[in-house]
């Protein structure tokens, strides 16, 4: 379930994007689910053909995915294949990111492939020729056109095989009833049973997907039936396959043309670049928290299991021989000076345990608490500012213990006097960063006991809830900082003087601070939402 | 025998003790009777069923006779409690080591806190019984502090964020503490003891604002026209 507030921050985000109608839409499915074209038209009181645009621009856009399930027919008729939609909320927050992704592209592989990256951000979905034909207008030196586009294949092949781009999911699964006792022998009684549990968005997720084996295969672009091919491997029945041709041939006459979709289409892998920020966020907390030699470790295992992971939340790192996390540890410029006693002592102040005796030497580091660690964090800094330094002790007491704690004894640990104890306590517990327990005891001296306790479950929920609420209000006066000094941020150099040159840096202040923050503040929702 | 044949006997000779006995001595062994909780007056008065100025005199004569002394009881500081001579003032009435006539000690802890920290700076690491050791030999305090009073000090400087618990892994910094140790550091890798760092959330008003729960776009109270951010912002 998205949050309150989370809703509210993806709708201004689209609506910033792709206009007012997209965002109605967008809203629409964020607040009652997947739906049919039917009852968004509905619900949205727009024109069909207004609601289909903005379908295709979210589709086109990464925002929503669309299947097709057979639904019921009335008495007496045949089963109906229905479209249904879904939105892709993570995607949509995605986009404020984007910054931060092509400066990783930039670092890691250079402008050229931050060029292309570009391309496919702003456009969503692209196929290879139009990233070639993209380069042809954009690029500058336009002298020798061949090598230039080898070039860009080149640049288009290193991210591809560095996994920040992949191929798109199929454009419309179909998903077979889940009670229909073929469709699920056909692929197999274990992944039936998986899919069991999953629900249909899930599901829809998966089938969408394209096969591991071909979504970061650059093949030649002559190859290019692969769309067709993969559309059929999802589809159980042929039968069911005409209709879907036909929804999609209906949908196609609006997307492009015909030539368009028989192309691969490539987008962003925003679960790699997710990973590549969880990475960072993990190391600089070890950083901050141990020294260099403890995050030059940390790098060079996550840089050297990166192929092998599959997720972006992971418990642990693959587990590594420590050979190999030697090797890659002087391969690293920093790292260059350190002993393989250096390593082991960094891996032990990382929590892992030394074997006894060192065959097969293997380690695995335990990302998930390093998350918690950086997550606690982010939190009791809120406490700290919003109710003072006693009561960031208090909440640390009982976040480290994480169980229920006596008023009294929480003082004493604290070295603050009972009675101002139980104060700071209550205004805790009634913004909810506290639970609350009373306990009567009968027969003792004390007639009521309070138990306090941090429920992080809750807890975090609320702290990520008020974190998109304080987004959506930083990109508001952002919006509003920028357009009230739009007229001197736009006045030549030579005309700033005296007062206005003041105000002119002073709105270049304010904007580079403000967008900091918001960088800074969205590092944060990653921390509680993705990784 | 059956219970009710028991109280009232029991009752008999309680009458039969208090026709014997003066107020003041009745009084005295109930409040002996309370060991190092002591008792408050108004319960004297409800157990013994004495009238206020009689158990005001005893008192008073009892006083004199340094046989009972008046403590600070911190769960109820405006009210009289009273104790015998020969007990010292429980954990529970005096609100811990911590506390000197029922207020808390906050400069001696403080002076405490301070030390244990510059300590662990110098050391590096260090255990509890270290820092323990190294308190007693340089005489920093007055009077001796309990290995469970350092303990004490050290968890609040952790809860501080000054310090962090780590366990000892035998290599480098760690070489004279045996491998699986607890012991402390400062807190921060590099600069050491830099205390709380500011969280993405603390670094700009709605982050941190009261009124984030009433706050929307177009409401009165609103991001576009709020006035932390105009003073934030004010450079
Ligand atoms: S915009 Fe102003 S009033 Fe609203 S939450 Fe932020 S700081 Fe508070």
């Amino acid at each position: 379930m998205v949050s309150q507030h989370g809703v509210k921050l993806a709708v201004y985000l689209v609506s910033s994007y792709f206009g007012d109608l997209v965002a109605k839409v967008c809203e629409c499915l964020l607040r009652k689910g997947t739906l049919p074209l039917r009852s968004i038209i509905q619900y949205t009181e727009l024109h069909e053909r207004q609601v289909r645009n903005c379908l295709l621009v979210l589709i086109q856009h990464n925002c929503v995915q669309a299947f097709a399930i057979e639904q019921q027919g009335g008495f007496g008729e045949a089963p109906k294949v229905i479209t249904q939609y879904m939105v892709l909320f993570d995607n949509i927050i995605h986009h404020m990111r984007f910054p931060k992704f092509l400066e990783i592209v930039l670092e890691e592989f250079g402008k050229e492939c931050q060029e292309i990256l570009e391309g496919l951000l702003q456009h969503g979905r692209l196929s290879l020729n139009q990233i070639l034909d993209r380069h042809k207008g954009t690029s500058s030196d336009s002298e020798g056109n061949c090598p230039a586009k080898d070039a860009v294949e080149v640049c288009f092949s290193r991210l591809v095989h560095a996994r920040y781009v992949e191929r798109c999911p199929v454009h419309e699964p179909f998903l077979a009833p889940p009670q229909d006792e073929t469709g699920a022998k056909k692929r197999g009684s274990k992944s039936a049973k998986v899919t069991e549990e999953l629900t249909t968005e899930q599901r829809a997720l998966l089938a969408a997907a394209p096969m591991e084996a071909s979504r970061f295969l650059v093949a030649s672009y002559a190859d290019t039936d692969d769309n067709e091919q993969e559309s059929e491997e999802n589809l159980p029945s042929p039968a069911v396959g005409e209709k879907r041709k036909q929804i999609d041939s209906k949908l196609d006459t609006e997307v492009g043309t015909k030539k368009r979709k028989k192309e691969i289409l490539w987008r962003a892998n925003f679960e790699e670049f997710l990973r590549h920020l969880r990475n960072k966020a993990c190391i600089a907390n070890v950083r901050a928290r141990f020294d260099d030699g403890v995050a030059i470790v940390l790098n060079a295992i996550l840089e050297a299991t990166r192929c092998s992971e599959t997720k972006v939340k992971i418990e642990n790192s693959v587990p590594l021989l420590v050979n190999s996390i030697f090797e890659e540890v002087i391969k690293s410029e920093d790292g260059r000076t350190m002993t393989l006693e250096h390593v082991r002592a960094a891996l032990v102040e990382l929590g892992c345990d030394l074997p006894s005796i060192s065959i097969d030497e293997t380690y695995s580091i335990d990302l998930k608490h390093i998350i918690e660690l950086a997550q606690n964090e982010e939190v009791e800094s809120i406490v700290l500012k919003r109710y003072g330094m006693e009561a960031y002790r208090m909440f640390r007491l009982l976040s480290k213990a994480g169980r229920l704690l006596e008023t009294d004894k929480i003082a004493d640990t604290v070295f603050v006097e009972k009675k101002e104890t139980a104060k700071i306590l209550f205004m805790l517990w009634k913004d909810d960063y506290l639970h609350l327990e009373k306990i009567v005891a009968t027969g003792s001296r004390q007639a009521h006991f309070l138990l306090w306790k941090v429920n992080k479950q809750t807890l975090w929920g609320h702290v990520l809830d008020e974190m998109y609420h304080a987004a959506l209000n930083l990109r508001i006066r952002t919006a509003l900082e920028q357009e009230q000094g739009k007229e001197i941020l736009q006045l030549p150099k030579d005309k700033l003087v005296g007062d206005l040159e003041k105000r002119h840096s002073r709105l270049r202040k304010a904007r580079i601070l403000l967008e900091s923050c918001l960088m800074k503040l969205d590092d944060a929702i990653m921390l509680f939402h993705d990784f | 025998m059956s219970r009710s044949q028991d109280t009232t006997s029991l009752k008999r000779k309680r009458e039969d003790a208090q026709q014997t006995k003066t107020p003041e001595s009745v009084l005295l062994s109930l409040i002996k009777s309370k060991g190092d909780m002591g008792i408050w007056k108004a319960d004297m008065k409800r157990e013994t069923n004495l009238p206020e100025p009689v158990v005001n005199k005893a008192l008073k004569i009892l006083q004199g006779r340094n046989l009972i002394k008046e403590v600070v009881n911190i769960k109820s500081k405006g009210r009289k409690h009273y104790m015998a001579m020969e007990f010292q003032p429980s954990n529970e009435v005096t609100g811990g080591s911590w506390y000197t006539d029922g207020k808390l000690d906050t400069n001696y802890i403080d002076v405490l806190k301070e030390s244990c920290l510059r300590i662990i700076k110098k050391l590096k690491v260090a255990t509890t019984e270290g820092i323990s050791e190294f308190i007693t030999r340089s005489r920093i305090t007055k009077n001796d502090c309990t290995r469970q009073q350092i303990e004490e000090i050290l968890n609040s400087l952790v809860l501080d964020n000054e310090i962090i618990e780590v366990k000892s892994t035998g290599l480098g910094e760690y070489h004279s503490i045996p491998i699986g140790t607890e012991c402390y550091r400062a807190a921060g890798g590099m600069g050491l003891g830099q205390g709380v760092r500011i969280g993405a959330m603390a670094s700009f008003p709605c982050g941190v604002c009261p009124r984030l729960n009433q706050c929307t776009p177009d409401g009165i109270i609103s991001p576009k026209t709020c006035v932390y951010y105009t003073t934030w912002l004010d450079f």
